[in-house]
């Protein structure tokens, strides 16, 4: 909680001016009731209007500057509120663009998304209604107190014995409403959950009819999280009876005590009236607290979620890095015996692999599904560790590599092609931020994918993603590869990304890398592909069965005579 | 601080309507629970009772036992007032304490209404808009109403209540002094009226944001590892700032409007205290009225501006509440996507799909496929091949009724398939479809989502017929290893293993395979391919694929280029023909074959 509210430090002055203001319109609410008896009392009573108009001047006007206090509390509580969250969704946001793969397995998707905005607003409206309204409770009782105390002490203790102990239960029940409420944020996420996949997955379920199994999922989860807010404001609305329950009889005990003091001549009839009068006073202001209560319990379980997020610790290696500035400039890759196991898993998914990848050559990548191409390729540009071994780029470990000066130099075509909403240049000059037109097109141009564009609607500038067009496949694949292109990287990693290319686009696309000067990377199924690079890496359950060329592997390497044989089969008799 | 006043779109006239018709509907909602409302409607106006009768009985008892020492009674009395106090905290209890089921339960059904909603929409809608900006309807907006409903509801009965009471002993007392106190209704009117158009914009701009920033985060943490391979964060994280700046200036201006009523209240609670000071001296002087009515009646004018006080501070979440369900009910009240009133269900089907001269765009300006017609008999299996944006995928949307053709018709069996219920044409059918997709589960429930009632022997014999079988025995748990998100941790090769046999399982009429094996080895796919050939037999089957040669024993392969088919043969004739297919072809096979 107090990690979280340490965001609150920038504004400490416009929360002092906050309060200030508020102190001023209940400086102003307090002293009325005092002006109304003076202008009943003396003015209308003894039929006297100058006195009347005098106080009654003094009342409108010390009610304006009231109203103007309030104004600009209510400007300065929303000024801090607002930034506050404002703030807090930065950071969160910058915390989890610093996550690592497994700090994101960690929490669902939907549950980090629920925390960046349903969370925050809950504590920021509470940051809002403490700025307006909280320091007024405290006061009022408080006050209501120590006026009770001046006007008879011993009845008065009463009352000082009551509120510590009302107090008390308070906090009890905000700690338990704190771990209620954290639960329903978790219910309130599973619901998230199941809605997302739907979204995600609507077409799936449409196609297999499935919607009414989704449905009773969602019904699940959904009547979980009814439940949960139910029990949870049910027993928190216990808090306001009970309270209202001990201050009433906090005021019949004083009634009792007053009684049996009169008779022994030790407190006027007045004195018993004046306390009373602030016992209930005392109790309005108190069941003000429930009401805060809940909102800062919700608020606090908030909190919480959110420090969670913040206090992760990033585990990537934090090695020094020795070599800040280096950037790739030959493009040479080499695997020392490198061992790789994905975080909170069992078993290793590559093994002892070692290979050399000259500047300029292609490496075709080859084997069976699931046995760690696509794992092969993350360990380049470091989105995960090795556990063993080493990646060496132009003869420097990755680890030693600035990331940011690392991953430049690489243009990366995903296996499952994302983009994001925008345009269509917009996504091609993701890959390079300073991209001219002329450079986005001519990346186009190379991925093939130009002639595409410009019968889009509105060609570059045709929205896509979540929010956009209808593209096939392989036009995502090839406005994903174009992304890749317009950095000139001096690495190029290709994960299968041109499966739903048809054979001739492919060829096209193929040609044209040829006038890039770069370490190319390439995943790949088919054998026509992997005959044209320098040398072919064949894997098989993560290790390495054989590297060679396509004539030396034909030669050598049963698995690969075996998929050769499986794309060509009996058609080779038939075409030749 | 915060610079520009915010720019307010539509006119105040039309928000006020859509406000009061969204209230409308909750409250529509709200009384499905008539019975329970009731109840709690009861318990305050009890409570109400009770919380004027505490104070009056307090005073009888300083009358008669304070101020006149007496003793006897005293006890009785302090029972009584006990036990007017132990009713009140009773009533207020069970109040809040039913409250909180009636509101939880409307919110519930909103919350399914919507998600309900979502399955009856087209698959349009959901190309077009962003996940995360829906999901913020349920989140954020319907959080919104589950806030105001819990706290707010109460509150509004109770200070309505009080509001009538207050009225009704001013008008007692005078109805000259009462007609002046009102005289500040119609300024707190056009106070709250000036005040509410701002702020209901406001919200709705708020929430608006607020789903377009969710929309933003969920994009960009699904797409983490295109932002960390090209070193975006810092751009992403500019981007988001951007968004959440627009947020924060609606959040600015709302929160600060809305805190105005409460000392517009308070400035109007003077003024009416100033007016019924003076002029009610100015009539006492003239001995219209006795100074003590004034001296009561300043008084009870407090106790009616203190609930209408109230009242409007509620009034401000409720509108709040209303920013958040316009949005969920913009969303129930769109099209969907319905089937023709006299649409049939079809109990079996033999298998047979005509198009009928079908031409269709996604947008109104580019025709994806034009004037495609064909015809598959039962039981076989037609490939479909072109370059990438030829239109195949959009052929078997239009089978599928994803989207209907602009002209012409889709046939099967001799059924125009507009007049076939949705769900019985798509029973029929099972794919595998470009985009593999698997759900958090096991993978035992991800493969059992082809047909719920298969049995553990089934889904794993279907396993084997994919080809998954040994690569699920290697995981730690076997078929009970669970996937988290979106499949993660296992290969897309995999998932596409897991996705045929999902197809494998659910036995239909109809096979449909759109890029099925597009990741999976050849190695594997060759075995895969025999169980394909098994499961393709006797069922009508569409299949795509870029690999030609997994589809050579096709019955009919329709070569598509730019939305036409343009060829049409078996793989040897076209092969023969020399045609557009026998280029394709050999873009692929033609240097190995050379060398």
């Amino acid at each position: 909680m107090f990690g979280v509210l340490s965001y609150l430090k920038p504004y400490a002055k416009w929360m002092i001016l906050a309060w200030g203001l508020m102190l001023v319109e209940l400086a102003v609410e307090l002293w009325h009731p005092w002006l109304m008896a003076k202008i009943i009392d003396d003015g209308i009573l003894k039929n006297d209007f100058s006195v009347v108009w005098k106080w009654g001047g003094i009342m409108l006007g010390t009610s304006f500057i009231a109203f103007v206090a309030g104004i600009a509390n209510s400007f300065t509580a929303a000024h801090v509120g607002q930034n506050f969250g404002f703030a807090l969704r930065n950071r969160l946001f910058e915390k989890v663009q610093s996550f690592s793969f497994s700090n994101l397995n960690q929490f669902p998707t939907s549950s980090l998304i629920t925390r960046m905005t349903n969370d925050v607003t809950q504590i920021q409206n509470t940051v809002f209604m403490s700025l307006r309204i909280m320091l007024r409770a405290p006061l009022l009782v408080l006050f209501g107190t120590v006026m009770a105390l001046f006007v008879h002490f011993k009845l008065a203790l009463i009352l000082v014995f009551t509120i510590p102990i009302l107090l008390l239960f308070l906090i009890w029940m905000m700690n338990k409403g704190m771990s209620l409420f954290k639960m329903v944020q978790q219910k309130l996420d599973q619901v998230n959950e199941v809605m997302r996949e739907n979204l995600a997955g609507m077409k799936l379920i449409k196609a297999m009819m499935r919607g009414e199994h989704e449905q009773r999922r969602f019904i699940k989860a959904n009547e979980d999280l009814m439940k949960r807010t139910i029990q949870s404001v049910q027993i928190m609305e216990l808090s306001m009876p009970v309270l209202l329950f001990v201050m009433n009889i906090g005021i019949i005990i004083i009634l009792w005590f007053g009684n049996m003091n009169i008779q022994i001549g030790s407190a006027k009839a007045g004195e018993v009236v004046a306390i009373v009068n602030y016992a209930t006073r005392i109790t309005s202001a108190l069941s003000i607290f429930t009401f805060i209560l809940i909102v800062f319990s919700r608020a606090k379980a908030s909190a919480q979620r959110i420090s969670e997020v913040l206090t992760v610790n990033i585990d990537l290696s934090d090695r020094e890095e020795i070599h800040h500035e280096t950037t790739i400039k030959e493009g040479k890759v080499v695997f020392e015996d490198v061992y790789f196991q994905y975080p909170n898993t069992h078993a290793p998914v590559l093994k002892n692999i070692s290979f050399i990848a000259h500047p300029g050559e292609t490496i075709a990548i080859l084997g069976a599904t699931g046995s760690g191409k696509s794992s092969l390729l993350q360990l380049i540009p470091q989105l995960y560790d090795v556990n063993k071994g080493r990646v060496l780029i132009d003869d420097i470990d990755v680890r030693d590599m600035n990331q940011e000066m690392l991953r430049k130099e690489i243009g990366f075509a995903p296996q499952e092609v994302l983009l994001f909403s925008g345009t269509v240049k917009e996504n091609i000059a993701f890959g390079k931020e300073d991209a001219s037109m002329e450079e986005i097109m001519e990346a186009a141009k190379h991925a093939q994918i130009h002639e595409t564009i410009m019968k889009l609607p509105n060609a570059y500038d045709t929205m896509v993603g979540q929010k956009g067009v209808n593209l096939s496949g392989g036009q995502k694949q090839r406005l994903s590869i174009a992304r890749a292109l317009i950095r000139k990287p001096k690495i190029l990693l290709l994960d299968d990304s041109t499966s739903a290319l048809d054979l001739k686009t492919e060829a096209g696309l193929f040609k044209a890398l040829k006038s890039y000067t770069c370490t190319t990377f390439i995943v790949t199924q088919k054998v026509s592909t992997a005959m044209e690079a320098d040398t072919i890496l064949l894997l098989d359950e993560g290790t390495l069965l054989a590297k060679g060329n396509h004539e030396c592997l034909l030669e050598r390497c049963a698995l690969y005579q075996k998929i050769v044989q499986s794309q060509l089969g009996n058609e080779e008799k038939y075409i030749c | 601080m915060l610079k520009p006043q915010y720019r307010l779109k539509e006119t105040s006239e039309q928000k006020a309507n859509n406000g009061f018709r969204t209230l409308k509907r909750v409250s529509t909602l709200l009384s499905k629970q008539k019975g329970m409302l009731a109840l709690v409607l009861l318990m305050v106006v009890f409570s109400s009772f009770l919380s004027l009768f505490g104070p009056y009985f307090i005073g009888k008892i300083i009358d008669e036992h304070i101020v006149t020492k007496k003793q006897d009674g005293l006890i009785q009395s302090i029972m009584i007032l006990g036990g007017v106090y132990l009713f009140l905290s009773l009533s207020l209890f069970l109040q809040n304490y039913w409250m909180a089921a009636i509101a939880q339960k409307t919110v519930y059904s909103l919350r399914k209404q919507l998600f309900e909603k979502f399955h009856k929409l087209p698959i349009r809608f959901f190309e077009e808009r962003q996940h995360g900006e829906l999901m913020s309807r349920i989140t954020n907006d319907i959080e919104n109403v589950s806030q105001t409903l819990n706290s707010s509801m109460i509150q509004f009965f109770s200070s309505t209540l009080t509001l009538v009471g207050a009225v009704f002993v001013m008008l007692s007392l005078s109805p000259l002094l009462t007609v002046l106190t009102l005289t500040i209704v119609p300024m707190m009117y056009f106070g709250m009226k000036w005040i509410t158009n701002r702020t209901s914009m406001l919200f709705k701009e708020q929430q608006r944001n607020l789903g377009e920033l969710n929309g933003f985060i969920e994009e960009s943490i699904s797409g983490q590892k295109i932002i960390k391979m090209f070193s975006r964060e810092k751009k992403v994280i500019s981007e988001f700032q951007r968004k959440n700046e627009t947020l924060k200036q609606s959040g600015f201006w709302a929160q600060t409007y809305s805190g105005f009523i409460p000392k517009l209240m308070n400035v109007l609670n003077n003024v009416s205290f100033a007016i019924i000071a003076g002029i009610g001296g100015v009539f006492t002087l003239k001995g219209l009225i006795s100074i003590g009515v004034i001296v009561i009646f300043a008084e009870y004018s407090r106790q009616f501006t203190r609930p209408l006080n109230d009242l409007a501070n509620q009034f401000n979440m409720l509108l709040s509440a209303i920013a958040g369900a316009e949005r969920v009910f913009e969303i129930i009240d769109m099209e969907e996507e319905e089937d023709n009133k006299e649409a049939v269900h079809l109990p079996n089907i033999k298998g047979e799909v005509e198009f009928h001269h079908v031409s269709f765009s996604y947008e109104k300006r580019q025709e994806t496929i034009r004037d495609i017609h064909f015809r598959v008999s039962p039981g076989e299996t037609v490939a479909l091949v072109g370059p990438t944006g030829a239109g195949k995928t959009t052929i078997i949307n239009l089978l599928s009724r994803f989207y209907d053709p602009d002209s012409g018709q889709v046939f099967i069996d001799d059924y125009d398939i507009k007049r076939i219920k949705r769900a019985s044409l798509r029973q029929h059918m099972a794919f595998v479809l470009q985009d593999t997709f698997l759900f958090q589960g096991t993978i035992r429930e991800n493969i059992r989502y082809g047909r719920l009632d298969a049995s553990d022997k089934d889904v794993e014999e279907a396993a084997k017929l994919a080809n998954a079988h040994s690569f699920i025995m290697k995981l730690p748990n076997g078929y009970d290893t669970i996937l988290n998100q979106e499949g993660s941790g296992i290969s897309q090769g995999q998932k596409q293993l897991l996705a045929i046999a999902r197809a494998i399982l659910a036995n239909p009429s109809i096979l449909i395979l759109d890029e099925a094996t597009s990741s999976i080895d050849t190695v594997t796919e060759l075995k895969i391919q025999e169980a394909l050939q098994r499961l393709m037999k006797g069922r009508t089957s569409f299949v795509i694929a870029h690999r030609l040669n997994t589809i050579r024993n096709a019955d009919q392969i329709l070569v598509l280029n730019e939305g036409r088919i343009i060829e049409k043969g078996t793989h040897h004739s076209l092969l023969k023909a020399k045609g557009f297919y026998y280029e394709l072809y050999h873009a692929g096979t033609g240097q190995y074959n050379m060398s």
